[in-house]
């Protein structure tokens, strides 16, 4: 059998309830953002990985300037 | 003209740079890469940072991502959940950064594999069955031939098995057949056989802002 991807209970089910979240001011602002943190969870192999970083964001601007050297041109 | 915000769909490895030509969350026709060194969110153009969550919308945020895998079945996606948009470029970008290497040992756990969804629903009527021998026989056969697992809710009694597997290319042909003797096997039951996903149930990550004077670690 092949499986199917278009039941919209499947497609909810996972769209709305899992996948990686972004909290609303690290997308919309990094002003006055010091810190990103950020928690993972890989469950692969039987075996769970939990991961916890902080980032200090605060030399983002300096690697945008050379990270944008390279990026595709914005639209 | 307003700017223009980015809604993300999922994260790739950059090994190409990506376009496609398929209908995306809020009228969007074209999906693109944004990237930061070896790491590339999936994105198209939108109006407003907080999409309106209609079943339309949950849809075509799907049928972006299955674009991006038909494109190349062998890709690891990291999917988003609905409704990721951001500001522009620069603020999608430091959060790719700061999350790099969550992000990138994630594309590594889940490379060369997609999830597959699979129930099991007991007959409508009274039938008896016995649903733990149901239970064993189905999950130890597709239990071998897959590299990670999760049990889902059984929301209703008529519900006897609701995993997400997490299912290397290279067993897919194997999987599919499993189902199909599963199938023929349990006569009486009905199996629902869904995928290939994004590996929705086997990646969890939450990237939040602090501001470090409020006490931040």
């Amino acid at each position: 059998a092949q499986p199917d991807s278009s039941g919209l209970a499947e497609v909810l089910d996972r769209v709305l309830d899992k996948g990686v979240v972004v909290d609303v001011w690290a997308r919309v602002s990094l002003v006055g953002i010091e810190i990103l943190t950020v928690e993972a969870r890989v469950v692969a192999a039987s075996v769970d990985t939990f991961l916890h970083y902080a980032e200090e964001i605060a030399k983002i601007e300096q690697a945008e300037l050379t990270a944008g050297a390279e990026a595709a041109p914005e639209a | 003209m307003s700017e223009s915000h980015l809604y993300t769909y999922g994260i790739i490895d950059d090994n190409e740079s990506l376009a496609l030509n398929v209908d995306g969350v809020a009228g969007a026709t074209r999906a693109y890469t944004v990237s930061y060194r070896s790491l590339s969110a999936v994105v198209s153009d939108i109006e407003t940072t907080d999409p309106e969550r209609t079943d339309a919308a949950v849809e075509a945020h799907n049928t972006v991502l299955q674009a991006v895998l038909e494109h190349d079945a062998t890709r690891a996606v990291v999917p988003m959940s609905f409704g990721m948009a951001f500001k522009n470029a620069r603020t999608l970008k430091g959060v790719l950064r700061g999350a790099r290497r969550a992000l990138r040992s994630t594309l590594t756990e889940i490379a060369g594999t997609v999830e597959l969804g699979v129930k099991v629903l007991a007959p409508g009527d009274d039938t008896a069955v016995d649903t733990a021998a149901v239970r064993s026989d189905v999950t130890a056969r597709l239990s071998a031939l897959s590299v990670g697992e999760t049990e889902n809710d059984c929301f209703t009694d008529r519900l006897i098995i609701n995993k997400s597997y997490l299912v290397e290319h290279d067993t897919r042909d194997a999987f599919d057949a499993a189902i199909d003797e599963i199938d023929a096997a349990h006569d009486d039951l009905t199996v629902r056989y869904t995928g290939p996903w994004p590996p929705y149930n086997f990646v969890d990550i939450h990237i939040g802002a602090e501001q470090a004077q409020q006490g931040g670690r």
